[in-house]
């Protein structure tokens, strides 16, 4: 059974083989420094990673360690990085923590005597910086940059500068990403980017020289509730533009694509939630329909909804807007207990993750502790299908390799049984 | 003449309109300004705490209550200053060294202003020195700690070690963030940990010696 037939098994909900993904989004993957440990503890060729992924610095998953760590899926994703320079142009950069990475040509930081790192939107040191690796850190986090708020005068365009169509040089790209994964057997999953809905990693607009509109996190979570018919306005005209782009993107990838990485945005907190039911059925709720409805009426894809934290009191809306698959599923969170998410949602929805803590047992843990979860877990989620194995987020720096591939093993361990 | 529990409703609600006005009309009315915060603000914080520890509101309603708070305290401080009436109790609060996240850390500060506690925000990727510092100079009750990352959860050890060898008797610290749970706090030594902001006032209560 090749990884692609694995994975659209346990999307149909069959039993079989448990699908691995490692690496195929930005929400599925490992530090760049866990992957340059994973490639000298497999024995695999040495050089700089690729930092494919420079706002999480997650590193790039090639042929032969997604072999090594048994990955069942190939990621295909966009032109563009969260800070607005394109991933290519290729060249070395010594990280903060000593490794030696490759980065995009648009990567062009301003290492302070400090140790803190800033980065700038389309790689324009003039422009306000839009990123902060602070001294000590392994990852960026977006500088907010939010222009003085005149209630009066808020127009929703001004949040809508980077939904924009696919320009010729994006399909150029996407038309060779596509190629490069026809004739492998992974399952392909898509991050056409543009489909979500207030994330609020994307509402600071990193990429963006001088955003506009309302980019302050606390002051978005305020309009969820005080200006709703702004936030419609912003979501109206996304969906819009993503509709066009779906269409666009659907003609050149046909059914080379099994999965499309629809949103991130996260709903969940640790024990509650982000917002109400009721604001997720008035403000989320009809775009995430529209997506869907496209995507199931013009392709086989799945759809891929990423939420994080305590998502359980909203899973049942997720699925009636017809998101096919659930990520992270973090067990860890209130009331996200797997025995329970499987028995209650697990015919109805594809659990993609949930595989192991990486809040606490994965970097914390010993690698028995990490064998004893992984096998729990898959002991839980993987009856009937509608379980695709990945770690609850991205592999965090300073996770220890060897507790990495005690989970690799513990998931090859249980296929063998199981087979 | 409005009522102090109009204002308690007011804030509950996140009616910032109706959160200045009133308070301007108890001033006017010769209430003072102490009573409008410890009798018509802070029961109203008090409100939205319990609200957002059963789920009733999110987020969003938080932070809208949290800012027709603000906008009061505007109009209040500065009688409180010149009258010399501070909050009882003092916090400090942050997040810790290498980590830039501020969600979680503005909801609790927020929160514990509504609880009448002065707070002082040292926003973020605060050093352990710059906890201490403050802790002293404030001669806090109370330090507050945030991490989000687990890259990050070891700063947060450093600074209770720095804190609690520098022997500030009467400064607790209490700890917080997504990837932290009660057995990290007492594996490093903080005083007390809260999983989220409705909680964490009543925990900060209970440390510095009020009752819950």
């Amino acid at each position: 059974m090749t990884s692609r037939e694995k994975v659209r098994r346990a999307l149909r909900h069959e039993a079989g083989p448990v699908p691995v993904d490692f690496g195929s989004t930005g929400v599925t993957s490992l530090h760049v420094s866990c992957v340059a440990a994973l490639r000298r503890h497999y024995g695999l060729p040495e050089h700089p990673v690729k930092v494919c992924e420079p706002f999480q610095m997650l590193g790039e998953l090639e042929e032969d360690l997604l072999a090594a760590l048994g990955s069942d899926c190939a990621g295909l994703s966009g032109r563009g990085t969260m800070f607005g320079f394109a991933n290519e142009g290729w060249r070395e950069w010594r990280a903060p923590w000593g490794q030696v990475v490759l980065v995009p040509e648009g990567f062009r930081p301003r290492e302070m005597p400090s140790g803190d790192v800033f980065l700038f939107p389309a790689g324009d040191p003039a422009a306000p910086a839009s990123g902060h690796l602070p001294a000590g850190g392994y990852f960026f986090d977006a500088i907010v940059r939010q222009p003085p708020l005149d209630e009066a005068r808020l127009d929703p365009t001004e949040n809508c500068e980077e939904f924009q169509p696919l320009a010729p040089a994006d399909l150029v790209h996407w038309a060779a990403e596509l190629d490069r994964v026809r004739g492998s057997d992974r399952a392909v999953h898509a991050s056409l980017g543009g489909t979500s809905f207030g994330d609020i990693a994307l509402v600071p607009a990193p990429f963006l020289r001088q955003p506009r509109g309302i980019r302050d996190v606390g002051e978005w979570y305020i309009s969820l509730v005080e200006r709703r018919p702004y936030v419609h306005a912003v979501f109206a005209r996304q969906c819009e533009v993503a509709l066009e782009n779906l269409a666009v993107f659907a003609a050149l990838a046909g059914d080379t694509v099994d999965v499309l990485c629809v949103c991130g945005t996260d709903f969940g907190t640790q024990s509650s939630q982000f917002c109400s039911p009721e604001t997720f059925d008035e403000l989320f709720a009809p775009y995430y329909r529209r997506i869907n409805d496209w995507v199931h009426r013009h392709t086989g894809w799945r759809t891929f909804k990423h939420s994080c934290g305590a998502v359980r009191p909203l899973i049942d809306r997720f699925i009636n807007v017809g998101f096919d698959i659930l990520n992270p599923v973090q067990c860890s969170a209130k009331d996200m207990d797997p025995g329970r998410l499987k028995a209650d949602f697990g015919d109805r929805i594809v659990f993609w993750g949930g595989g192991v803590d990486t809040q606490h047992t994965l970097p914390f843990g010993t690698p028995t502790e990490v064998r004893a979860q992984v096998t729990d877990r898959l002991r839980a989620f993987s009856p009937g299908g509608g379980f695709v194995f990945n770690t609850i987020h991205n592999v965090q720096a300073r996770t220890p390799v060897a507790n990495i591939v005690a989970m690799v093993d513990a998931i090859r361990d249980f296929n063998g049984r199981a087979a | 003449m409005p009522q102090l529990t109009d204002l308690t409703a007011a804030v509950a609600a996140g009616k910032r309109i109706d959160t200045v006005r009133i308070t301007q009309e108890l001033l006017a009315a010769g209430t003072g300004p102490q009573d409008i915060v410890e009798r018509g603000l802070v029961p109203g914080m008090a409100i939205v705490g319990e609200q957002f520890k059963r789920n009733e509101i999110f987020v969003p309603e938080m932070l809208v209550a949290a800012r027709a708070m603000k906008e009061a305290l505007k109009l209040l401080e500065p009688l409180l200053a010149s009258a010399g009436i501070r909050p009882k109790y003092t916090a400090i609060i942050g997040t810790v060294q290498g980590d830039l996240h501020d969600i979680g850390k503005n909801l609790i500060s927020m929160m514990w202003r509504g609880a009448n506690f002065a707070v002082i925000d040292l926003g973020t990727n605060v050093s352990p020195e710059r906890y201490l510092a403050a802790a002293k100079e404030h001669n806090a009750n109370l330090v507050g700690l945030s991490a989000l990352l687990t890259t990050t959860m070891p700063a947060m050890k450093d600074t209770v070690r720095i804190i609690k060898a520098a022997g500030l008797t009467g400064t607790k610290i209490m700890i917080g963030g997504a990837p932290i749970t009660q057995a990290f706090a007492d594996e490093i030594g903080a005083d007390g940990y809260a999983a989220d902001a409705g909680t964490a006032v009543d925990i900060a209560k209970k440390l510095v010696g009020q009752a819950a």
